[in-house]
């Protein structure tokens, strides 16, 4: 073969900038085995190559890439001028998608179906944003309301086209994220079959491969959520392993921390208390205080309990002194339950058992007053701990039997009602012991997200 | 929101572009991505970011990250191409009716030879590929991959086929 590509095409060719034809015409010089050109291409392959490993980029010389840089400008200032034109666009349509959220709220569900199924006015992807927004707020206060939400904005993206996003790829990202939020709520609800279909339709969005990298890592923190619920606690780490890799990737420090923490809490679960703790610490170190303090918060009072739980009651104690002043800062009545419950469960670890004893009675009545039975349960259940380790058995037996009454008078949770049923015959027969009263306490937890777990008791 | 936050919101928005563009230039350039290619890339970072503002803590880090990301994909397409027209050239090679019976079958065993080089799931997918003529929904029910995987591990054995082929032929003369 005689005719050989020159140098630059063979560059082009390694690089995948050729026409088709073109490339087909030089794989073909290549695959007949000529030795020059085999030779010229054996060093082409590096430079593309480094794209793939950002270390390597950054010892490529400085002055060489401002030197080639400038015939970007013009492209950058025309889509810059694009970009601005779209903003204010965006948040014109924004703003009208908020007063649409506001009408669609107030009018039954049949008159929202008919208005996002018919109305052109409504067919925005801003609203079907505020919309999976909002299902996600809703979430822990309402679950059904935000199951209701989350398949509006279903059924609003589906009939949204790829020129009202703005693209196919901000289609498609919106879609994985509808689907998510959908099965996000479900599992919130506790309807974790139908959380499961909805998340396996985000996945092969994701699969499909249009979704941003964005997106995706909240599309698995949520599918993450579902594999900690079920219990799949290998496969959610591996699932936040990957959402955090991809927040480090986008420079997202925060959410970083966020994925950490969810981490920890998989962690926790599954009984590595160790792993837990170190998870926490690093999620402290990335999430910043002072933008995003309840979050921050969170991830001490966890550090707080998990100390705790492992034994290590002093150091608690030390990071709760700390810690006070964020649970007072925030000053909402539930922040201030929960300081007040971790300074029952550190008092009970350093065996103070009058000030434990005070902390869970008033915690206990503040839930129970709130209407927040399942948390009064909890709480009367660390009460119960205090009673065992004091060998009241009366007071034992008297917590026990309220907590059942309550629990009797729910037509919910009737596997909880068991286990504290369970409990309360011990504390009868005189042989509930510390052991038991913290298997109802760890059940009841679990069981909260998950009514189908059965209760046995361990001898 | 009110009408009046909107000029603010522009206006923080090209601080945030100005800012950044000196470091996307040096960007582009050391990806070598070539001027023209540019506009789609930063056009749908942008797009996305607008859209999602209010969850992005860090807008320049998630700029910088999400276009860097967005650099290596089109690398990763570009190269694309180099695989399919390679693996167009094999599978035409392999197709060839006139080819003598002696010619066919060094062709074949220089072939097999390659695939041997490299690493045990190609040689099975790329030997079923050239030697069968499966195609992907086939390879991946035969291999027990999903079909939304079989694409990713084909792509990858392709590669390594692309680097072996296109450093010896097939057709050594």
């Amino acid at each position: 073969m005689t005719d050989h590509p020159t140098p630059d095409a063979l560059e082009q060719f390694i690089l995948g900038q050729l026409s088709t034809a073109e490339t087909r015409e030089i794989a073909f010089h290549l695959l007949n085995g000529c030795p020059h050109c085999q030779q010229a291409t054996s060093t082409l392959w590096e430079p593309a190559d480094s794209f793939e490993d950002p270390t390597i980029l950054d010892v490529i010389c400085q002055e060489e890439d401002e030197a080639s840089a400038d015939g970007y400008d013009a492209v950058l200032d025309r889509v810059f001028d694009k970009v601005a034109a779209t903003e204010a666009a965006f948040a014109a349509q924004r703003f009208q998608a908020g007063a649409l959220l506001a009408e669609l709220i107030q009018v039954p569900a049949e008159r929202q179906h008919l208005l996002v199924t018919n109305s052109q006015r409504f067919r925005s992807r801003a609203l079907c944003d505020l919309l999976v927004e909002e299902s996600h707020e809703t979430g822990f206060q309402d679950p059904r309301r935000a199951v209701e939400l989350a398949k509006l904005a279903l059924l609003l993206v589906d009939r949204l086209t790829a020129a009202d996003c703005g693209g196919e790829d901000v289609r498609e990202s919106l879609r994985a994220r509808v689907w998510a939020q959908l099965g996000n709520a479900h599992r919130i609800h506790s309807n974790l079959n139908e959380a499961e279909e909805a998340l396996a339709v985000a996945q092969e969005l994701l699969a499909a491969g249009g979704v941003g990298l964005f997106d995706r890592a909240r599309v698995l923190a949520l599918l993450a959520s579902l594999r900690r619920a079920q219990e799949q606690f290998a496969e959610a780490l591996r699932l936040f392993d990957r959402v955090a890799g991809i927040y480090k990737k986008l420079g997202q420090w925060n959410l970083m921390g966020r994925t950490l923490l969810q981490k920890s809490l998989v962690c926790g679960e599954a009984g590595d208390i160790e792993a837990e703790m170190s998870l926490l610490r690093r999620a402290l170190d990335l999430i910043d205080p002072q933008n995003d303090p309840r979050l921050f918060l969170a991830a001490r009072h966890n550090l707080i309990h998990a100390l705790n739980e492992s034994g290590r009651s002093r150091e608690a104690f030390a990071l709760l002194f700390h810690s006070r002043p964020l649970y007072l800062k925030m000053g909402d009545r539930m922040n201030l339950l929960k300081l007040r419950w971790v300074e029952g469960l550190v008092a009970a670890g350093l065996h103070r058992h009058d000030q434990a004893e005070a902390a869970f009675r008033e915690v206990r009545e503040a839930y129970a007053g709130l209407g927040l039975d399942y948390d009064a349960a909890l709480a009367s259940l660390d009460l119960a701990g205090i009673y065992v380790a004091q060998g009241r058995t009366a007071d034992l037996l008297r917590v026990t039997e309220e907590t059942v009454a309550v629990f009797q008078s729910r037509s919910t949770h009737r596997e909880a009602l068991a286990a504290v049923l369970a409990l309360c015959g011990a504390a009868r027969q005189e042989e509930a012991g510390a052991g038991l009263v913290r298997q109802v306490s760890e059940f009841l937890k679990r069981a909260r997200n998950n009514p189908n777990l059965q209760f046995s008791a361990n001898p | 929101m009110s009408a009046l936050d909107q000029p603010q919101v522009e206006a923080s928005l090209e601080i945030l572009l100005r800012d950044v563009q000196p470091r996307l230039k040096v960007l582009f350039a050391r990806y070598r991505i070539p001027p023209q290619d540019t506009e789609d890339i930063v056009q749908q970072a942008l797009l996305a970011l607008i859209y999602q503002r209010q969850a992005i803590r860090d807008p320049v880090a998630w700029m910088m990250g999400t276009i860097r990301n967005k650099c290596l994909l089109y690398w990763r397409e570009q190269r694309r191409k180099l695989y399919d027209a390679v693996d167009a050239a094999v599978l035409e090679f392999m197709a060839e009716p006139t080819a003598p019976d002696q010619e066919e079958a060094d062709l074949r065993r220089d072939l097999t030879h390659a695939i041997e080089q490299l690493p045990e799931r190609c040689r099975s997918l790329l030997s079923l590929r050239y030697s069968q003529g499966y195609e992907a929904p086939e390879l991946a029910e035969r291999m027990g991959y999903s079909p939304s995987s079989i694409n990713k591990i084909t792509t990858r054995c392709l590669a390594a086929l692309t680097r072996h082929l296109v450093a010896s032929g097939i057709l050594c003369e």
